[in-house]
């Protein structure tokens, strides 16, 4: 590329930051001076950019955040104290391995949001229900993560370790958990995902605080430009939460770089 | 007795593998029977019995064949789309660098953020109906097909271009001879990852946006508390994943024997 004195990198930093400043600049200019705008239909940049600066100085973007945040880090917390010893223990074990990757995978597969309304029902539309339901979306990245991790392991510094008269708990702590280490981190990018999912369904269906609340609300009461601001905080959230996953991922294995995001 | 057990070494997987899931059937199904439930749990239990029974019945039902169909159809158009736009998009992203440096935001952000964000606005600008759940397949669907065809795009050997075009092929004999058997792989394991999140966004699409579907029939249903009709739902989906995701990772394993072994992901 012909931009003499800037690195590669920066080139790439500057076309892309350039073309999302573009996009919202022939969004806003659209729809000033092209088409006729239905704010019923569709916002504008300069809207949102008003809504934005209502939605914090009224603290309501803080208070639905902190209020979606806390089921999602118990949740995930619980995903990853559960699901880890779970998906080691599988790798370490082949017959444990044998008994539950099949019953685990089937429960992967299944689209387990829909159990949502049940699970609110049963446990309330609190902290609770949000958060065992994030528990079972985000408990399987970190089990089959951890299952694959350890399973990857070299066998040859396992022998060095037994040769070398190491214990049972050496071998976990001094080979199994770093060969996984990026496994899991990649796990964790996964489960993010599906925890945002947990919490916006959760809210979808009954709540009357948090994001996903804020989200459908604004649908429903038509205020778009508040309703587009909330999903750009959500894509912002899932965005930075992803692409900082992924920088550790690359700085504890520089090796794997090459893998489907 | 030497005999079995030796039989048993030889199938010891499988043998494992379906017992846990027969003994979790079991103790479920026994649950009731040891332990009366607290009342309003008994309300929302359910035995795999009755769940299965739920199965048969449905499966001869018109009604639901009518909602599985609306599903199917989803499913089809969302995915066909998802691929039709990808393919070409994640060709030209991995051949033209400046294209794919202003692409990228967009794409990191939208594969990052779940599409269950975009529903409301999905549902206010397509409809209630199956549309917006198109739409919502579409969008899940086409972020791993377009991520992987234009990593497959970059990876290829430069070596190989070199000669290709050494020996005089234009643009689009590249394509044909080097660049897409050499993607294959990568675009087979973004279908697989696409058909996953394929079938999630029928379930999550027709859960809230529309009033057909076999989604629809489980929204609908736990509303009312027809726990049976839930728990049946969510197996036809899992069964339907499984063996989609399964046959596509056969394909897979046969295309790129070379590659490591990946981990689950649906």
């Amino acid at each position: 590329m012909g931009f003499k004195g800037l690195s590669e990198s920066s080139v790439r930093f500057l076309l892309g930051a350039g073309a999302v400043a573009g996009f919202f600049l022939v969004w806003e200019f659209l729809l000033t001076y092209v088409f006729v705008f239905n704010p019923f239909f569709i916002t504008k940049p300069s809207l949102m950019w008003g809504a934005t600066g209502d939605l914090i100085l009224s603290g309501e973007l803080w208070k639905d955040i902190y209020v979606s945040g806390t089921p999602f880090v118990f949740g995930f917390a619980a995903a990853v104290v559960i699901g880890i010893p779970v998906g080691v223990v599988m790798g370490w074990r082949r017959r444990v391995a044998f008994t539950l990757d099949p019953f685990l995978t089937a429960l992967y597969a299944s689209p387990l949001v829909a159990l949502a309304p049940l699970l609110i029902v049963m446990f309330g539309v609190g902290v609770k229900g949000k958060t065992i339901l994030i528990f079972l979306l985000a408990v399987f990245p970190f089990i089959f993560n951890a299952f694959a991790g350890v399973r990857s392991v070299d066998n040859l510094l396992i022998n060095v370790v037994r040769s070398l008269g190491g214990k049972e708990r050496d071998l976990y702590f001094k080979v199994i958990l770093p060969s996984t280490l990026p496994y899991l981190v990649a796990g964790a990018r996964i489960a993010i995902g599906r925890g945002i999912v947990g919490i916006i369904v959760g809210e979808f269906y009954a709540a009357s605080e948090g994001i996903g609340h804020a989200l459908i609300w604004f649908g429903d009461m038509y205020q778009l430009a508040h309703m587009f601001v909330c999903i750009l905080v959500l894509m912002i959230i899932a965005v930075i939460f992803t692409q900082g996953l992924r920088k550790a991922e690359l700085a504890i294995a520089p090796w794997r770089t090459q893998e489907t995001r | 007795m030497n005999r079995y057990l030796s039989q048993y070494r030889e199938n010891e997987e499988p043998i494992l593998g379906w017992g846990f899931i027969v003994l979790f059937l079991l103790v479920w199904e026994f649950i009731p029977h040891v332990v009366t439930l607290p009342k309003g749990l008994a309300l929302f239990f359910t035995t795999p019995y009755h769940i299965g029974a739920k199965l048969v019945e449905m499966s001869t039902s018109s009604e639901v064949a009518f909602h599985f169909y609306v599903s199917a159809t989803e499913f089809v158009i969302g995915l066909g789309l998802s691929i039709a736009v990808a393919l070409p998009v994640g060709l030209v992203m991995g051949r033209f660098n400046t294209l794919n440096a202003m692409f990228d935001p967009f794409v990191t952000a939208f594969n990052a953020t779940p599409r269950l964000v975009f529903l409301p606005l999905v549902v206010l600008w397509f409809g209630f109906g199956i549309w917006s759940t198109v739409v919502i397949v579409f969008i899940g669907a086409l972020f791993p097909l377009l991520i992987n065809t234009y990593e497959g795009v970059k990876n290829i050997d430069r070596v190989l271009v070199n000669v290709v075009r050494s020996f005089g092929a234009n643009e689009w004999q590249l394509m044909k001879i080097v660049v897409l058997p050499n993607s294959l792989p990568y675009i087979i394991a973004g279908l697989r990852l696409a058909i996953g999140r394929a079938i999630l966004g029928v379930v999550v699409g027709e859960f809230f946006g529309s009033d057909q579907g076999i989604g629809y029939l489980m929204a609908a249903a736990a509303g009312n508390y027809i726990v049976d009709v839930v728990f049946a739902g969510l197996i036809l989906f899992m069964a339907i994943s499984l063996v989609m995701t399964m046959a596509v990772k056969k394909l897979e394993d046969r295309l790129s024997r070379w590659r490591p072994e990946q981990v689950k992901t649906f």
